[in-house]
């Protein structure tokens, strides 16, 4: 699936380190701006659910990434979802640009509180609350 | 590495359990929606009140792992959410397209390539508006996923969710 690029805002990146689940799904974006994390994707027909919009599942597997990516750039620790709760605020459409970030609002040594917006041009479509579990500094994935 | 290809099939492919039947959620679509593009959901239906009276089921495939290589969260959080609305919905016999409004999951054991994971929702409380389930993954014994979830239930008929049916064992290649 190719995307032109002008349906892409300025300043995002390709992931292109993205495997199976997300590469599946992708591409994924990402533009880091005064030290946040911004992610990104385009929804084409691929994620639509049987009302023809984006699928929950799809929303939510995007805002988890962008959670844990909040935690990597505050913390520079890798991280492990352990929960997460997620509002469904409104629809996402297909062809409509969406991005999602976190935030991390606190921690200790072992799990980091995130929270988290999945939003289009206009409106918010989730609000996410995680908390992740952080990997030991020397683990390889 | 890049990879824009559709996910392919698992050479051993997914070999579902007897009395499990593949979902077709894309009939009369010309191209396929999340639920098939994902990988192949399959579905088996009990007695009325039992534990398996509804049931959903899938193969681990390459294609829905995460970079550890283990089963992704995203696929867990998916399938759920439709446990959540198709199976919830058949428990409190509702028949239409039920939106999620909340879900909540926590990620409690890994799974891997060639598990084979089910799902199965236990309904909580149907209000004339809202439907509140649970749901758990497992694979064998193992429970690695348990989400709580509410979703709306539309007044009047909704959308009928009838789009999705089971392929049926003589429509098969």
């Amino acid at each position: 699936m190719s995307i032109p690029p002008a349906r892409v805002p300025d300043g995002f990146r390709r992931l292109t380190e993205a495997s199976g689940f997300a590469a599946s799904n992708g591409p994924w974006f990402e533009k880091i701006e005064d030290g946040r994390a911004i992610r990104g994707f385009l929804p084409g027909p691929q994620h639509a659910n049987a009302l023809g919009i984006v699928h929950g599942g799809m929303l939510a597997a995007f805002l988890d990434s962008a959670m844990g990516t909040a935690v990597w750039h505050t913390l520079k620790r890798r991280a492990v979802t352990l929960r997460l709760t997620i509002d469904y605020l409104g629809p996402g459409r297909i062809g409509d640009w969406l991005q999602a970030e976190g935030e991390v609002v606190g921690h200790d040594e072992h799990v980091v509180q995130v929270r988290g917006r999945l939003y289009g041009r206009r409106h918010d479509v989730l609000a996410g609350l995680g908390a992740f579990s952080l990997l030991s500094r020397h683990r390889q994935l | 590495m890049l990879n824009d290809d559709p996910p392919t099939d698992h050479p051993l492919g997914d070999d579902p359990p007897a009395d499990f039947r593949k979902i077709d959620f894309d009939r009369d679509l010309s191209e396929p929606t999340f639920n098939s593009h994902i990988g192949g959901l399959y579905v088996k239906r009990g007695d009325k009140g039992t534990r398996d009276e509804f049931v959903m089921g899938f193969r681990v495939h390459q294609h829905m792992c995460n970079p550890a290589g283990g089963l992704h969260g995203g696929m867990m959080m998916t399938v759920a959410d439709l446990v959540g609305a198709m199976g919830g919905g058949t428990l409190a016999g509702l028949r239409k397209f039920l939106p999620t409004v909340n879900m909540t999951f926590d990620f409690v054991a890994p799974a891997k390539v060639g598990d084979w994971v089910e799902g199965r929702a236990e309904l909580v409380r149907a209000t004339r508006s809202l439907l509140f389930t649970n749901i758990y993954l497992t694979v064998g014994e193992q429970k690695i996923l348990r989400a709580s979830s509410i979703c709306k239930i539309p007044s009047g008929d909704g959308l009928a969710f009838g789009k999705a049916r089971l392929v049926r064992e003589d429509a098969k290649p």
